[in-house]
């Protein structure tokens, strides 16, 4: 059990890494997909000694709605602003990888700072991996233009934080989780009705261009 | 014993330019042509050893030196790499950085002997050249340290027979050195080794004024450091355990690298070569590959 | 009537009047529904209100998933009153947009929607016992609260409402992680399985939490609420945001929304202060980032030309003293406390006199064409002159007295550090904001609009607030005393306040 929750988090990372070098944004939502559904089968992994409905309705529900609603919305979005590329990152894509690497290495540190944290988890990348997770959707956020690349690094920001809610916390009802979840969703969502009304009102979604508000 | 060692370098001698033609064939059925022969490769080779070389008047003695000094370097090389399960006649502790850099060396005259020339496209090349495999040189390193990190032991002959392929770790190695063998052996998406475009080119524009018996040396040490590389692949994806049974191994060894070439073929029909500025950034991810690897095997 | 029907009538009510707001035919049927649905909430909220604060009961309902205390109380008591004057005054400010007509029916079902769905969440906010549950609220504000930036479609206000949307919501983000890690840091502590997120559960065991995972949380939690709060250096989204909303969203925004964010702070404060042995690290990271923020508001109050954007900047420069009042702890509590209703209600009577005018002179706040402004509306002259006054902290306002006490409380901690950079900022705002008043109040005005007339209402909206916070500043009635003192009391690490707590368990 550990060993597949070891394979799952070392491919969250790759994601992480694969996002961070991407340009195209249809290939980065794919790997958004693909994360999503990593989280759903994470809580099956994590728990598969103490299963119970509750557990395999979560997993489900985070399945669906990170591996599949998620995406759809976001393509939607690509489809109606008719954006492919990034156009161009304040940090490029080579320094954007090296900067992943450099965030897993911080992570790893900051992993052996919270050894309680660690223990509760069950491996010692679980802490590591997830705070990668949460620092690339903080880098994607700062550091891309395009409002739907934004949007991505949140979902993966709370990607992080959900992977450590998921193997450290069991105990937190049920309902404050399916509360979270839809909360999540409906952030994406209204970020979606924002991204769709931006991109009519501007008719980009260059978020850097979004400037006349100042001082 | 000793046998067995010498037996798997006149395997790799024998045998290497058949890599280039498996490819070539993979390449081939993938897109409905029957393709070259399989022997292609060592008739070019004989070929070219049987015409006389042409030298131009602005080179010295360096344009000569550099094929000699690649094909020995790649003999070397070969003799480092274990195969089979069995050590290499050279291996010592620490010969992983050998390897490294006797491929530099290879690496390096043949950049020199491409400038030699004097023209801007050898130039061009050379400068390529020098930028990919500095980036990727990293990557192999930190690559081959991680495993050497996780069988705790420093010489390529010790690692191959302990590494075992299913763990986490070893297979982002082993992904990191297919790129690296890709990036290395200009095949696509890197170079394309059949373009005849020297703007595009890489690896086969520094070799375009060599010929004769220099050019022979260039096809056959290009197919041996294809045939090295693949080893280091193989044999982690592979690990044969030392002692009996060598033949058999050697046998699974050679199975292997002509599996890689059919691999290597598909990969090269179903990608396209990308463009430059994006070759750095699969080379850098290549490295952080390698780099996840080593900081897991460090945790 | 019983505690579970009360509180859960305090979140069930908006909540529905808010549906219904949206099947309304007319604009003043929605209004009017919206102001009934606030109003009655605010009738039974009195009810729980006074039993809490002055029979010092401790309510709880849903198996202690909603209750409230002091705390919670006398932040809803505040809530209350800062939505029932931004209810009405949205039903004045909205019918004079109406008369521009540039504004439809359906934007206003959705604006008096949102609003109540606003009350209801802030409301699950304050009267929550449990951390998620918490959060789920906070969360639940950003993301209703986005579309009413946007109530009128503009350029500018999709800007502010992307950088609102997306600031809030990964600063909320981190909050939830500080969440889970506080949960975390529980583990192994013997007390039931499910329970683990009771804000009742965790005080009582605080001192058996993990101290370094408590610490870990704490930052997440400060910074990510904190960003709700507009507290520098995370303040970003908010000039944005609250020069772009319709005047009575930003009166709600400044006067409510922040104090809820930084509600959830004051929550953990006890929590992280018994974990950590009383050593004054929670309130000390505070207390530093309260200190940011009046610096950093002070330098740019200095600077504004538009009227919504400079009172912005004083709700940063105020919550960072409120922030400042609760990292000294102490008096200092108290006087946080009591800052946040003061400043709730100067506030939003700015931002309605924002509004107004701005209205009045076509849709603009930039203070330029704002000058003469009481020439322009008497009434709401005043208003905007005497809240800035108000705001920048002159005599016999209520704001006065609360950062007096401030002052005291620093002086008696010997927080010397604080004591001088709280003054500087002071004094820069001081400086900035009276230089911005005194043309805007007697300024030649530019436009050549008629003098516009004040209704009653309008009368009663300016001079309410004012002379609450005049009388308040003057004498402090005991009620108002005890009720502070017992809810600073929740916050403040005593031991009474803990051993209520068990006391009030049914």
């Amino acid at each position: 059990m550990d060993s597949t929750i070891e394979i799952i988090m070392i491919l969250l990372v790759l994601s992480d890494m694969a996002l961070l070098g991407l340009s195209r944004l249809r290939a980065c939502i794919s790997i958004v997909s693909f994360q999503g559904m990593l989280m759903g089968l994470l809580v099956l992994i994590a728990h598969s000694s103490s299963m119970t409905p509750r557990l395999i309705i979560i997993a489900a529900v985070s399945f669906m709605i990170k591996g599949f609603v998620f995406p759809y919305l976001l393509r939607r979005g690509i489809r109606e602003a008719g954006t492919q590329h990034e156009s161009e990152p304040f940090v490029g894509y080579i320094m954007s990888i090296i900067s992943g690497v450099v965030m897993l290495g911080i992570s790893l540190w900051l992993g052996e700072k919270l050894p309680l944290l660690a223990a509760l988890s069950g491996s010692s990348l679980v802490i590591p991996a997830a705070l990668t997770t949460l620092f690339t959707g903080l880098f994607l956020i700062v550091a891309r233009r395009n409002a739907l690349n934004q949007c991505l690094g949140y979902i993966i920001l709370e990607n992080g934080i959900y992977t450590v809610g998921v193997v450290s916390v069991v105990e937190i009802p049920f309902l404050v989780e399916l509360g979270i979840m839809l909360d999540v969703f409906v952030a994406v969502f209204v970020m979606g009705i924002a991204i769709y009304n931006i991109n009519r009102e501007f008719d980009h979604l260059d978020s850097d261009r979004l400037n006349n508000l100042k001082g | 014993m000793e046998i067995a060692s010498i037996i798997n370098i006149g395997l790799g001698l024998i045998l290497a330019p058949l890599l280039q033609g498996v490819i070539n064939k993979t390449k081939a059925s993938f897109a409905g042509r029957t393709g070259p022969p399989l022997m292609q490769a060592y008739f070019d080779i004989i070929k070219q050893l049987k015409k006389s070389a042409v030298y131009s008047k602005t080179t010295s003695w360096i344009f000569k030196a550099g094929p000699v000094v690649s094909l020995a370097a790649v003999l070397l090389a070969l003799a480092i790499v274990p195969m089979g399960g069995q050590a290499a006649p050279l291996a010592f502790p620490g010969d992983l950085l050998l390897l490294a850099y006797i491929l530099g060396l290879m690496r390096f005259f043949t950049v020199i002997a491409a400038l030699d020339t004097g023209s801007s496209f050898e130039g061009m090349g050379a400068s390529r050249e020098v930028l990919y495999s500095a980036l990727a040189e990293p990557a192999l390193l930190i690559g081959l340290g991680a495993i050497a990190r996780e069988t705790k032991t420093i010489s390529l002959s010790q690692i191959m027979p302990r590494a075992h392929f299913f763990s986490p770790e070893i297979v982002l190695v082993v992904a990191a050195l297919l790129i690296v063998f890709l990036c290395e052996n200009a095949r696509i998406p890197f170079d394309d080794p059949n373009t005849h475009l020297e703007l595009t080119m890489i690896h086969e524009v520094m070799v375009l004024d060599h010929s004769g018996p220099d050019f022979a040396f260039i096809l056959y040490s290009s197919s041996l450091k294809l045939w090295v590389l693949g080893l280091l692949i193989i044999g982690i994806i592979f690990p044969s355990p030392a002692g009996s049974f060598w033949l058999l191994y050697s046998m699974i060894s050679v199975f292997g690298l002509l599996l890689l070439a059919v691999v290597v073929g598909i990969i090269e029909s179903t990608m396209a070569r990308l463009r430059l500025a994006r070759i750095p950034q699969l080379i850098i991810a290549a490295g952080s590959l390698s780099a996840f690897a080593f900081i897991l095997v460090m945790r | 009537m019983n505690h579970e029907m009360t509180l859960g009538l305090l979140i069930l009510i908006p909540a529905f009047a808010g549906f219904a707001c949206l099947l309304m035919p007319s604009l003043r049927t929605a209004l009017g529904l919206m102001c009934a649905g606030v109003f009655g909430t605010a009738i039974i909220g009195l009810f729980a209100i006074t039993s809490v604060l002055f029979e010092h009961h401790i309510l709880y309902a849903a198996g202690q998933w909603l209750f409230m205390d002091a705390l919670s109380a006398y932040n809803y008591f505040v809530m209350l009153l800062i939505f029932c004057l931004s209810s009405i005054y949205s039903c004045v400010y909205f019918r004079a947009e109406m008369e521009h007509h540039n504004l439809t029916i359906n934007q206003i079902r959705l604006f008096t929607c949102l609003w109540c769905e606003a009350l209801t969440a802030m409301t699950i906010v304050l009267l929550s016992n449990n951390l998620g549950i918490m959060w789920v609220g906070i969360e639940a504000t950003t993301l209703i609260t986005a579309f009413l930036i946007c109530v009128h479609v503009s350029r500018e206000s999709l800007e502010a409402m992307w950088k609102y949307i997306l600031i809030c919501s990964v600063g909320v983000a981190f909050a939830f992680m500080g969440t889970l890690l506080a949960a975390a840091s529980a583990k192994g502590v013997a007390f039931g399985n499910h329970n683990a997120l009771l804000w009742t559960t965790l005080r009582t065991n605080a001192a058996a939490l993990n101290p370094t995972l408590i610490k870990a949380a704490f930052i997440f939690l400060l910074v990510g609420y904190g960003t709700k709060a507009g507290l520098a250096p995370m303040h970003t989204w908010l000039p944005d945001a609250h020069s772009q909303a319709p005047a009575p969203v930003s009166a709600i925004f400044s006067g409510f929304m922040l104090n809820a964010a930084l509600y959830c702070v004051m929550r953990y404060v006890p929590i992280v202060e018994t974990a950590t042995g009383n050593s004054s690290w929670g309130l000390n990271l505070i207390a530093g980032f309260g200190i940011i923020s009046i610096m950093t508001a002070a330098v740019f109050i200095l600077f504004q030309t538009d009227l919504k954007r400079l009172l912005a900047y004083h709700s940063i420069e105020h919550l960072g003293i409120i922030a400042l009042g609760l990292g000294l702890g102490g008096l200092g509590t108290f006087a946080a406390l009591f800052h946040t209703l003061n400043h709730s209600l100067c506030k939003t009577l700015s931002f309605f006199a924002a509004g107004r005018l701005g209205q009045a002179i076509g849709g603009s706040h930039d203070m330029e064409k704002m000058n003469g402004s009481m020439r322009i509306s008497p009434v709401w002259g005043i208003g905007i002159f005497c809240s800035i006054l108000a705001l920048i902290g002159i005599a016999p306002f209520a704001l006065f007295i609360s950062e007096f006490q401030l002052l005291k409380a620093a002086i008696d901690k010997g927080a010397t550090v604080s004591l001088v950079l709280f003054l500087l900022g002071a004094g820069i705002v001081f400086i900035g904001a009276l230089g911005h008043a005194i043309p805007l109040a007697w300024g030649r005005p530019h436009s050549t609009a008629p003098v516009s007339r004040a209704s009653f209402v309008e009368f009663i909206l300016v001079f309410a607030p004012l002379s609450i916070l005049l009388l308040l500043g003057i004498w402090m009635p005991q009620p108002l005393q005890s009720a502070l003192n017992a809810s600073a009391d929740v916050i403040r690490n005593t031991v009474s306040a803990s051993a209520s707590l068990q006391g009030g368990l049914p």
